[in-house]
């Protein structure tokens, strides 16, 4: 087997393995880049983005230290009887504690407002463009559990997998003598426009 | 395979940012977590005069022409008067603090670190800013998602094509379908 061969094969397969993600990354990115229009059509349905599941009484002491908050956010959630999901916790200013609870296909919010003792939980209705962008945006290692970690996995393995692409796919292209011309202009194209946006942007 | 060496650059951006937010706990350790502090870069008496009741955006965009920063920002105004101004630099973001009473302009710039430009960079886009830059980044952002679209399409027809690979190549696509539906399932 040649390099060249491992490099063609390692290309493919890499490229078929890794598919689902890289079309999951493209169409997902259109919500991103085009936030206005999704956010316009979706106000013009007039329906509401939160709806209240429950309310309960809590007097729990938010602590100082911005490290314990995850586990003050666990504590939210055990009380609002959720378990076992995704979750990230934020102080909303200093009166007020606010808990994402998240799925692929589902969002929950739990707002702890610390004077009244109130913590209110809150579901999000399902919007597709909201669906892809929480898949985009899902990474990190801070999350407890073996699917959310091996997800992660998965994310640096669809990047290395990227600069894999490009990587091989140079070679391959310096090896097709006849494009090596156009190809180069391509590249210099590309890199000198990336420049300028870097430099003036 | 021209417009893949073209956009050889935005994939690598792309890929290097995603391994770097991925990975942010770690950038956390060394630098800290939240925000990065600014630094103050220089503090002058603004000469400039503004029409009256002029609305922030027209404030800012005079500052920042005047100073030489003119680009990408939003404004806002404190409730003691002062015109904020985050100037959104790819490489230096700043500050820019316009206190009328006495017409003082502090400008404070971002250090830098590795990590916090390659997110600004993935998460540069959209059209709204009003600056040429900023709308042909915007179009070369849409470029790379038709392009992305297009890659997959193109290479699954070429792998299909090539039937020597078709057994091997089947096997990959589908143990990569059902990774990707697991996790859609269980995430």
């Amino acid at each position: 087997m040649t390099f060249a061969y491992f490099n063609r094969r390692l290309h493919l397969y890499l490229g078929l393995a890794l598919l689902p993600w890289f079309f999951m990354y493209a169409i997902s990115s259109v919500p991103f880049a085009h936030n206005q229009f999704f956010e316009q059509r979706d106000a013009a349905k007039g329906l509401p983005l939160w709806t209240l599941r429950s309310e309960h009484t809590v007097d729990l002491p938010v602590p100082e230290d911005p490290a314990a908050l995850r586990r003050f956010g666990a504590a939210l959630l055990e009380r609002a009887g959720i378990e076992g999901t995704s979750f990230g916790a934020y102080r909303q200013g200093p009166g007020q504690v606010n808990v994402y609870a998240y799925s692929f296909w589902s969002s929950t919010q739990l707002k702890y407002v610390v004077e009244q003792k109130k913590l209110t939980v809150e579901d999000r209705r399902f919007r597709w463009d909201h669906f892809l962008t929480g898949m985009h945006a899902r990474g990190g290692f801070e999350q407890d559990g073996v699917l959310q970690t091996s997800w992660s996995i998965v994310v640096d393995v669809v990047c290395a997998g990227m600069i894999v692409w490009i990587a091989s796919g140079l070679y391959m292209w310096w090896a097709l003598r006849g494009h090596r011309k156009w190809g180069g202009l391509a590249i210099l194209g590309g890199v000198a426009s990336f420049v300028v946006f870097t430099m003036r942007l | 395979m021209y417009l893949a060496l073209f956009l050889s650059p935005w994939i690598l951006m792309y890929a290097v940012s995603t391994l770097a937010m991925n990975h942010r706990a770690a950038f956390n350790a060394r630098y800290g977590p939240g925000p990065v502090a600014f630094d103050t870069e220089r503090e002058l008496v603004y000469a400039g005069f503004f029409p009256e009741n002029a609305e922030p955006r027209a404030i800012s965009q005079q500052i920042l022409a005047s100073v030489g920063l003119d680009g990408a920002h939003g404004v806002t105004r404190r409730k003691d008067g002062a015109i904020v101004i985050n100037r959104n630099d790819l490489l230096t973001p700043r500050r820019l603090t316009y206190f009328p009473a006495d017409r003082r302009l502090l400008i404070e710039k971002m250090p830098h670190r590795p990590n916090a430009f390659l997110e600004r960079f993935h998460r540069r886009r959209g059209y709204a800013t009003g600056y040429r830059l900023d709308t042909a980044w915007a179009a070369s952002v849409d470029l790379v998602i038709v392009a992305m679209a297009f890659w997959v399409a193109s290479g699954l027809w070429m792998w299909w094509e090539m039937t020597a690979t078709r057994r091997f190549g089947l096997s990959a696509l589908l143990g990569g379908a059902g990774l990707f539906a697991l996790f859609l399932l269980l995430l």
